[in-house]
């Protein structure tokens, strides 16, 4: 993840009133803060909110915006362009929508990309144009449900405003949750595609992959911050999502209850940490400034 | 301390090599493959574009021309192709075969479900290579007799060597396999339409005298769905990687191919061949110009990028 050092124009346009309203009244934004690679799908413009609603009502049928050439690369995010193509191209996401249909039997596996293949039409051979595989798979999977959280998100808070308020936190947890949801369908396989996204050659893109999501969550969350706690809030909700995910994978509960309130704990801790965090900031300042003061009663010109 | 020197001339190799690389060694223009075999060479077929030039090695010759030297180079080196290809990557040719070869997987059978049969056309295949690799891995790791491949080569001489190879294959294998003599850039007449599960063709396209042809003709020979795959040498990314290997290709190469096969001149073409090469990028631009699919990037470097695979699929109607 890049430092929070947009250009002068982005930075200028952030303080505006036309940012906050834009960012009010496009919850559908999904578009990811301004630093983020451009080759996330975002579904701002390219999947209109009821296209996503379509795909989480109908999870028969996913799809993702597609690219047919090389995939083109903006350094900068922006409402006022169209978005950035995703990141699969026309006949891989159509052999990877054909597989993903096959995951919750035969798991993120050459086999269901065989069977993938075969229903949609091609001959066994066209899965090795692949060029990751299984892994290729588990990347549908999280741009996938990484596209959908906007329009549930535009969904999930659209009471806000008309007497319904969220804190951040709370609009946070919920779409932690939210994803966490999208990964019901496959947990029985999650496990060792956590496995195979550990696996030496796949942790920078896994690393990533996890950097975006919570980059879309907490922006999506609607916090805006461009000071350290850029950082310290990305990390938070990279640490909490992994971690519930790992939980959400042994758990046995109904309706994954228990992964619920472990979600609930890690984030009572994390906002426990950061008031310990800022009461220490707030000690040290204190302390500082009264050593100034004492040295220059002392005579010292500083 | 003694290292210190040879540190140093690397580095001046690397800044060097990208300021005076191309005059340093280009060949004098009246050299000529003197060590042909002119008896062998297949009688040239001219199309349209056969007078126009194209590059052999740092040279600049007719498409014609190109062929027949081409072909000269490969009939002298034949015999001791897989020899010289040991020495040349010290072995590692091995480790990128057997990796392209897996990674395509040909055979491969959804569990439970009924194989079915695929045809692999082997480019430039002469020696068999490839060819008996996609064999034993679809005969006897995926378990799939009914995959055929077809060997095809422009070169009479290295059909030989691969004919004369595949005699130790087990005798189901070598039903499964077939020879042809043709030229990639007009399979006319010889390879049908739309017929072909997997296009192979490995260290074999930097040879063509016309490129795009040849992509053509791979993408009218493929079934829709089929997959186009290409090991070739490529550009290596790292700068220091590329300095030894650009002292280790044009310094030792032509001189273990003087010393190991006699033939000075081929092994130069080989290694210019190879700098001629387009990079990564370009070269996934002529496989979609040629109105292939490719998926991620398109290509996957070995070894730094020494060498590269590259492939394209066939989109279905």
């Amino acid at each position: 993840m890049h430092p929070p050092t947009p250009s002068s124009g982005a930075l200028r346009r952030l303080g505006t009133q036309r940012w906050t309203t834009a960012a009010k009244t496009s919850r559908q934004c999904a578009a990811i803060h301004m630093t983020t690679r451009a080759t996330v799908p975002s579904t701002k413009q390219t999947l209109p909110s009821h296209a996503v609603r379509a795909a989480v009502a109908a999870p028969s049928s996913p799809t993702l915006p597609t690219v047919t050439q090389t995939a083109q690369r903006r350094t900068f995010h922006s409402t006022d362009h169209p978005p950035p193509p995703g990141p699969f191209g026309a006949t891989e996401s159509a052999l990877l929508a054909a597989a993903y249909q096959h995951v919750p039997e035969h798991g993120f596996s050459s086999a269901a990309l065989a069977f993938g293949a075969r229903d949609a039409g091609f001959p066994d051979i066209s899965t090795s144009v692949l060029p990751d595989g299984e892994f290729g798979l588990i990347r549908w999977h999280l741009e996938l449900r990484k596209a959908e959280l906007a329009g549930r998100a535009e969904e999930m808070f659209v009471g806000e405003g008309k007497g319904k308020e969220y804190k951040i936190p709370e609009k946070i947890e919920m779409l932690i949750w939210e994803r966490l949801t999208g990964n019901k369908e496959v947990i029985g396989q999650w496990q060792q595609a956590l496995a195979i996204m550990a696996s030496p050659t796949n942790v920078p893109v896994s690393i990533k992959h996890l950097a975006e999501l919570a980059d879309e969550i907490v922006y999506l969350s609607g916090d805006k911050a461009v000071d350290p706690s850029w950082y310290s809030s990305r990390a938070g909700v990279s640490a909490i999502y992994a971690s519930t995910e790992l939980f959400m994978t042994s758990d046995k509960s109904e309706g994954f209850t228990d992964t619920r309130q472990f979600l609930r704990r890690r984030m009572e801790e994390a906002r426990g940490v950061k008031g310990a965090l800022g009461n220490v900031g707030q000690w040290v300042g204190f302390s500082a400034m009264g050593a100034l003061n004492v040295a220059r009663s002392w005579g010292v010109r500083v | 301390m003694a290292s210190r020197p040879g540190l140093r001339s690397i580095a001046a190799a690397s800044t060097s090599a990208s300021r005076t690389f191309a005059p340093r060694f280009v060949p004098p223009t009246s050299r000529s493959f003197a060590s042909t075999h002119p008896a062998s060479r297949p009688t040239t077929t001219t199309n349209d574009t056969s007078d126009r030039p194209t590059s052999f090695g740092f040279e600049t010759v007719t498409e014609s021309e190109k062929r027949e030297r081409v072909a000269g180079v490969f009939s002298s080196v034949a015999d001791s192709y897989d020899r010289m290809n040991d020495m040349m990557s010290l072995g590692v040719h091995r480790l990128w075969k057997d990796h392209y070869v897996s990674s395509l997987n040909p055979g491969y059978t959804p569990p439970g479900q009924a194989a079915r049969p695929q045809h692999i056309l082997d480019i430039a295949g002469g020696t068999g290579d490839i060819a008996f690799r996609h064999l034993h891995t679809a005969h006897v790791l995926n378990r799939n007799p009914d995959v055929r491949v077809t060997i095809s080569d422009i070169n009479p001489d290295m059909l030989e060597v691969g004919k004369k190879r595949s005699s130790i294959l087990p005798a189901s294998q070598q039903a499964a396999l077939s020879f042809l003599q043709a030229n990639a850039e007009d399979l006319t007449g010889k390879v049908a339409d739309n017929s072909m599960d997997l296009y192979t063709v490995a260290f074999g396209i930097r040879n063509f005298s016309n490129m795009p042809a040849a992509l053509q003709e791979a993408h009218r020979v493929l079934k829709p769905g089929g997959v186009f795959a290409c090991l070739e040498f490529s550009k290596v990314g790292n700068a220091l990687l590329d300095s030894v290997y650009k002292r280790w290709s044009f310094g030792a190469i032509p001189m273990i191919g003087h010393l190991v096969a006699g033939d000075r001149d081929s092994y130069q073409y080989l290694v210019e061949s190879i700098e001629n090469f387009p990079s990564q990028e370009d070269f996934r631009q002529l496989i979609l110009d040629a109105g292939f699919g490719v998926a991620g990037q398109g290509y996957e470097d070995l070894t730094g990028g020494i060498a590269a695979i590259h492939r394209g699929i066939k989109p279905l109607a």
